[in-house]
């Protein structure tokens, strides 16, 4: 497994190394190296550039201006949401609007990201995404009932539209559910489950009579980071730590049941907790992001595809690897939502499509394994 | 090189007892027995079960050989024994205790299996796939022990696959594969062993292999081994104790040499066979296969016309 390891004379010297010798695989730092930078450049652009201009060294300086990186009482205000302290315009604009969009974006593509790769390996297909299981048909339900039906309750829209997608899944997973379940039955529950909820929304749309609730749904089901700030980081923020924490934790269970449940079985796995522990920690983390960004599509599908090509199929090292790779999509993506048609910002969502669809070309024409688990 | 089972035990805080390093002569006293017990096994698909009521008893220690035409219930009768497949009716017990009662983990303790086939994903390495075999010696949070790399360097290297430890699984040949699965389930430590047909898809060479890794284990440590073979030599050669399937009833069970009779390819195998013994246990000839239409004294005839050989 550790990359350094070669033939030697002994062979258990290898692996009394410290329990994290994995981490410092050559391919794992070199992707997390690589998605730094991305996610640094993009941040930099994203905090440059807007309606209100500054050069980069102004916008470099506001991030990390001393009066705001050093003052309690602002991030206070930021994590805690107390009042704002006194700072100079750059640094408003910077610290209150840009910054928290691509500190949004990071946690938003890190969920993503571990969530797709977990279901990968729970459903044991390489075409899995986050939303396989009925998670993103269950919060476009929600989200078109609450606009267009029960407006009052647009307020509470974020926590609808997580509390839709996780309900969706437990459906999926008590349908496919027959002493017990295996990847075809939860993959075609999820179809069923989808199919369903995908006619109502789209029948939904009918009913919208206004224009703007309308471009709102499609936000919302395309995935837009558009007007993020510290409530939405406040938001996620625990939910993604508590998530993110339990999937690198349960990398080592996925590993055992990529073998194969007969194997893992006969290993002593109890199949059928795990697989749920799994798929719910999943879960957690594509609500928590549907929560803040909408549906976004494909990070949960390419990202984990990119990972495995770029460090194999140990999980241990997909999931870090998805964790630095998921932000710097993301981020990209989103200079390419807000600044490419400036002033007007698009979803996210669609350009993590146009993304996507390419990827998946370069991948076929390009590689004889894709990414294969 | 001695496999010995005697001095590892799991030492994880769990029920089992750990036990003091024996000689390694002289394993103690605790070869596990496994029976079943009245096992009625059946598929969901299928109307009447595949095996009706059947018992059968591992002799402690010693391999034991299932055989039988395709179809006679041997894997589904191993499947009910490792747990994969739960009985209708009966139970199935190891050391006395039902293996419903236990849990999952304490379970892959005492049993390991060996599948007829075995996916991984193609990049693990074969040092790797060994480290899975400790899988249920190891708590959730629990990193590699000095325990664990001492079993799997033991299991490598009765599995003779030390040359292989850096290989991707998915480069290596079919018989080299069977190899490292075999590495995976000695390095899971088990007081029994179940293997499902582990040398139909090998070469020869990787046959014989297989073979002399589980005569080391009958040799060295006292597993029980339950293996299912459709060479019916290699059972005979290998097996302390041979049962024979038919129809999902047992037909025969016994030593070698008293259940592979020229009657028992007859009935059971529907093979007129000469069966000659020798030093390395019986030599079986395969003439012809029975036909449907023909009953004994016919084929005796045809047989003794050919022959006119004095029967074993």
């Amino acid at each position: 497994m550790s990359s350094e390891s070669v033939k030697s004379g002994r062979p258990s010297e290898r692996r009394r190394s410290s329990r994290f010798a994995w981490l410092f695989d050559p391919k794992l730092l070199t992707t997390a190296a690589g998605s730094l930078v991305v996610v640094v450049l993009g941040g930099l652009a994203q905090v440059s550039f807007g309606a209100y201009s500054m050069t980069f060294a102004q916008a470099w300086g506001a991030v990390f201006d001393p009066q705001v990186l050093f003052n309690a009482q602002a991030w206070n205000a930021f994590l805690l949401g107390g009042e704002l302290p006194e700072m100079s315009t750059e640094s408003l604009i910077v610290w209150n609007i840009r910054l928290p969009r691509v500190l949004v974006g990071i946690i938003v593509g890190m969920n993503l990201a571990v969530s797709g790769a977990i279901f990968q390996a729970v459903t044991r297909n390489e075409l899995a995404s986050p939303f396989i299981l009925g998670v993103s048909s269950g919060a476009g339900l929600m989200i078109l009932l609450t606009l267009v039906v029960f407006g009052g309750l647009s307020a509470f829209l974020p926590l609808i539209a997580a509390a839709g997608g996780a309900t969706a899944f437990l459906i999926v997973y008590a349908i496919a559910w027959k002493n017990g379940t295996s990847p075809v039955r939860l993959v075609l529950a999820g179809v069923i489950v989808g199919t369903v909820f995908n006619s109502l929304q789209t029948a939904l749309f009918f009913f919208a009579d206004d224009i703007g609730i309308v471009q709102s749904a499609i936000a919302w089901t395309t995935g837009s980071l558009t007007g993020t700030d510290w409530a939405q980081v406040r938001l996620v923020l625990p939910w993604s730590v508590v998530a993110i924490l339990l999937a690198v934790v349960g990398a080592r269970q996925c590993n055992v049941m990529l073998l194969g449940e007969r194997t893992a079985k006969s290993l002593g796995m109890s199949i059928e907790k795990v697989r749920f522990a799994l798929s719910g920690v999943a879960v957690l983390a594509a609500a928590a992001s549907i929560a803040v960004a909408g549906i976004v599509g494909f990070v949960g599908l390419i990202v984990p595809h990119v990972v495995r090509n770029l460090v194999g199929s140990d999980y241990k090292k997909v999931i870090v690897g998805c964790l630095f790779v998921g932000p710097a999509l993301m981020v990209g993506a989103d200079v390419g939502a807000r600044l490419a048609l400036n002033p007007v910002q698009i979803p996210v969502g669609i350009v993590t499509g146009l993304v996507g669809g390419p990827y998946f070309l370069y991948l076929m024409r390009k590689k004889q394994n894709m990414g294969e688990i | 090189m001695v496999f010995n089972v005697g001095s590892i035990r799991p030492s994880n805080g769990s029920e089992d007892a750990v036990d003091d390093a024996s000689t390694s002569d002289a394993p103690e006293g605790g070869a596990s027995d496994l029976a079943g017990e009245g096992l009625v096994l059946g598929y969901p698909t299928m109307e009447d079960p595949v095996v009706d009521g059947e018992s059968i008893v591992a002799e402690p220690g010693a391999v034991t050989a299932l055989v039988g035409p395709n179809g006679s219930g041997k894997s589904t009768l191993l499947k009910g024994l490792a747990k994969q497949l739960d009985p209708d009716d009966g139970s199935v017990l190891v050391d006395g205790r039902d293996v419903h009662s236990m849990g999952t983990k304490e379970l892959a303790r005492k049993l390991g299996l060996l599948s007829q086939e075995s996916t991984s994903p193609d990049s693990i390495t074969v040092e790797d796939l060994v480290y899975h075999g400790r899988y249920p010696h190891r708590g959730f949070f629990e990193h590699v022990t000095e325990e664990d790399q001492q079993a799997v360097d033991r299991a490598i290297e009765l599995a003779g696959c030390e040359h292989l430890r850096n290989r991707e699984v998915g480069s290596l040949s079919g018989g080299q594969k069977q190899l490292a699965w075999i590495a995976m389930v000695l390095a899971q430590d088990t007081d029994v062993l179940l293997l499902d047909e582990p040398t139909t898809f090998l070469d020869l060479h990787h046959q014989l292999e297989v073979m002399e890794i589980i005569e080391t284990l009958r040799a060295d440590s006292d597993i029980t081994v339950v293996v299912v073979l459709h060479d019916i030599e290699q059972a005979a050669r290998l097996a302390d104790r041979v049962v024979a399937l038919k129809d999902g009833e047992i037909q025969a069970r016994g030593p070698p040499e008293d259940v592979v009779t020229e009657e028992l390819l007859a009935e059971v195998f529907r093979v007129d066979a000469e069966v000659v013994p020798t030093d390395r246990g019986p030599r079986i000839t395969p003439l012809r296969p029975r036909h449907e239409d023909e009953d004994d004294a016919d084929a005796v005839e045809a047989k003794e016309s050919t022959e006119g050989e004095a029967r074993w």
